[in-house]
């Protein structure tokens, strides 16, 4: 994909480099922070709850940014972790227990079991390939919770699943719940970032680089491909429990290839390989979408557009543009 | 066992699949050509639809004819704006690019026309039924299944046999040899991409009195396009024809079955070719 941005860095200085990092990470809490506070701030129910689904989708991008941003996998069937993991979570907490962590184990594991059978194949593949193929395993699944009615709900989907429960105690909707999925958000990407961040993470990059000459210097490709994949499946299948609580139910759509294809353009429009864009980007798609849908017909087609055009022309995204007014405001060269 | 059950599935399968080669062709052949993923080419297939129910109360039913003439300039314009200018990067750009083509023009679909289904009567001439072993089988269905067949051996006609053609076939090859010999690949490309759109449009058109026209038939035929591009051969073109027909059946005798499962098999197999016989199932075609 684009090329890292890393190498604007060489001539820098490096103690002025360490202070804009600082200065980035004091930006990032803040952040955090402020998505903390927001249900003090007195903000409206509507609010809350169209950013608690906001945040889902934050932790959705960003899972599929280990793929397409770390690792150069674009991915069109990235609905499957999310959408299979609504069902595996909804199923659970109707049939045995609401509990949030078991819930969430639940969908994390079979998401990864899944992921893993998949990876087996897929990984052989990149590029278009690898595209088109996670596409059609997606589908199979969608067919599958179409068909299989009397498991899934058939086209109607589940319907009332419970309330979660935290330690014993259900957690209310609206700003409860919201604070679970914000800290959940903010753990997945403290812990993600962790994962880019170490040697696995920087091997990642350079299969993105260029997988032949990765493998040609003994890195065994297939089972980093393989590896991340799961891992971002399971990032996947704890937004697709959040999901699955917040709207009380799982639908088949969440698994469509359109869902699919949003979730990446949200991904790409935010800013691939940088974690913190595709949380951005999920937060203006959700926004805009609601603002917009009621009084702009157009919505549709200005998305594709607006899509078409970061393509072209910034294919960084918004973080890329953010960052780059970040460095001119903190300068790390003399 | 019910014979003619299987029989009128089979038809119905050989009618929708004598549709998708005409759209897959051209999903193949800019493929061959360019190393172009359209995504946009189902959406294409749908502006076909649109123009000709909008031309039909005006031009009456050369509208047909004059649906892709509008949709090919159309076509050259967005290859020239948004496809020609990353010819340079990353394959996988170009499904990147035509995939949010594809949702522009989706929306502006919706936003001009509205979202109604429009099922429009077949031409007077073609209203009746005609007997084919007992079932009432319209005639309409099956004149348009043999023109558009006729149209899909026209383009092969055309590839194998023309000095054009002949072109096409040296930059599918071999895309710098061919423009080490001379062969204008961007021009060519450019064409084809017009050309393959029109026939695309042509299919939405001439199939709208069986099919229906709204806003979604576009992504719907795009996905089948793909699975009979894959399973023949990415830019290999009898394959593709024949992956078109695989499709079909598998859809509507498979359906009759099995309903929706047949799909949720048909995904899986095309999943198991990719990955085991890559070049397609004549081991002609290429991928990535």
């Amino acid at each position: 994909m684009a090329a890292s941005p890393d190498v604007e860095n060489r001539v820098e200085d490096i103690t002025r480099v360490r202070s804009r990092e600082i200065a980035t990470r004091v930006l990032l809490a803040g952040f955090a922070l402020l998505i903390l506070a927001v249900p003090f701030l007195g903000a409206s129910p509507f609010f809350i709850t169209l950013l608690t689904e906001a945040l889902i989708f934050g932790i959705w991008a960003m899972s599929l940014d280990l793929l397409v941003g770390y690792t150069g996998l674009v991915s069109f069937g990235h609905a499957a972790s999310f959408g299979f993991a609504t069902y595996a979570a909804g199923i659970f907490a109707m049939n045995v227990s609401a509990d949030f962590f078991l819930s969430t184990m639940v969908a994390i594991l079979t998401a990864a079991a899944v992921a893993f059978f998949t990876g087996l194949v897929v990984t052989r593949l990149s590029g278009i390939a690898f595209a088109i193929l996670t596409l059609c395993i997606c589908q199979v699944l969608f067919q599958i919770s179409v068909v299989w009615r009397s498991f899934t709900g058939g086209l109607d989907g589940l319907i009332g699943v419970p309330l979660p429960t935290l330690f014993g105690r259900e957690v209310e909707p609206g700003e409860e719940f919201y604070l679970l999925t914000a800290a959940t958000l903010i753990i997945c990407y403290l812990l993600l970032r962790r994962v880019v961040e170490s040697p696995f993470g920087k091997t990642l990059l350079a299969i993105r680089a260029n997988e032949d000459r990765a493998a040609a210097i003994g890195i065994d490709v297939r089972r980093h491909k393989l590896v991340i994949l799961i891992l971002s499946w399971m990032t996947g299948g704890v937004a697709g429990t959040l999901f699955v609580f917040l709207k009380a139910g799982a639908n088949p759509m969440s698994l469509y290839w359109i869902e699919s294809g949003n979730i990446l353009a949200i991904t790409i429009l935010g800013g691939i390989g940088t974690l913190f864009g595709p949380i951005i980007g999920a937060i203006g798609f959700i926004f805009i979408r609601d603002q917009v849908t009621t009084m702009y017909r157009a919505w549709q087609f200005s998305f594709g557009l607006a899509f078409v055009l970061a393509v072209l022309f910034m294919p960084s995204g918004i973080a890329g543009i953010a960052e780059r007014i970040w460095r001119r405001l903190w300068p790390a060269r003399s | 066992m019910d014979w003619n059950f299987l029989f009128v599935n089979s038809l119905n399968g050989i009618i929708y699949g004598s549709f998708l080669a005409l759209t897959s062709l051209g999903l193949s052949l800019v493929f061959g050509l360019g190393r172009v993923v359209n995504f946009a080419h189902g959406v294409l297939y749908a502006l076909g639809g649109y123009f000709f129910i909008i031309f039909l109360p005006s031009l009456g039913w050369s509208a047909m004819l004059f649906a892709p003439l509008v949709v090919v300039p159309l076509a050259i314009a967005m290859e020239w704006l948004t496809i020609a200018p990353i010819r340079n990067r990353d394959e996988i750009y170009t499904l990147l690019v035509t995939f949010g083509l594809s949702f522009m023009i989706t929306g502006a679909i919706e936003y001009l026309w509205g979202t109604e289904t429009t099922l429009i009567k077949p031409p007077v001439i073609f209203q009746g039924t005609v007997d084919i072993l007992g079932n009432q089988f319209p005639v309409y269905r099956l004149f348009a299944s043999t023109l558009s067949l006729l149209v899909t051996g026209l383009v092969f006609v055309f590839i194998q046999f023309t000095p054009v053609g002949l072109k096409i076939r040296a930059i599918t090859d071999d895309n710098e040899m061919a423009e080490a010999l001379g062969i204008n690949t961007r021009w060519l490309l450019t064409s084809i991409f017009g050309g393959a759109a029109g026939f695309a449009a042509f299919a939405g058109a001439l199939g709208a009195p069986i099919f229906s026209v709204e806003p979604e038939m576009g992504m719907g035929i795009i996905i089948d396009s793909f699975l009979a591009v894959i399973l023949g051969g990415l830019g290999h073109l009898p394959g593709t024809a024949v992956g078109a027909f695989i499709v079909a059946l598998a859809k509507s005798i498979g359906g009759g079955y099995i309903a929706e499962w047949a799909i949720a098999v048909l995904f899986l197999v095309v999943a198991a070719i990719m990955v085991l016989r890559p070049k397609g199932v004549f081991g002609r075609g290429r991928i990535a």
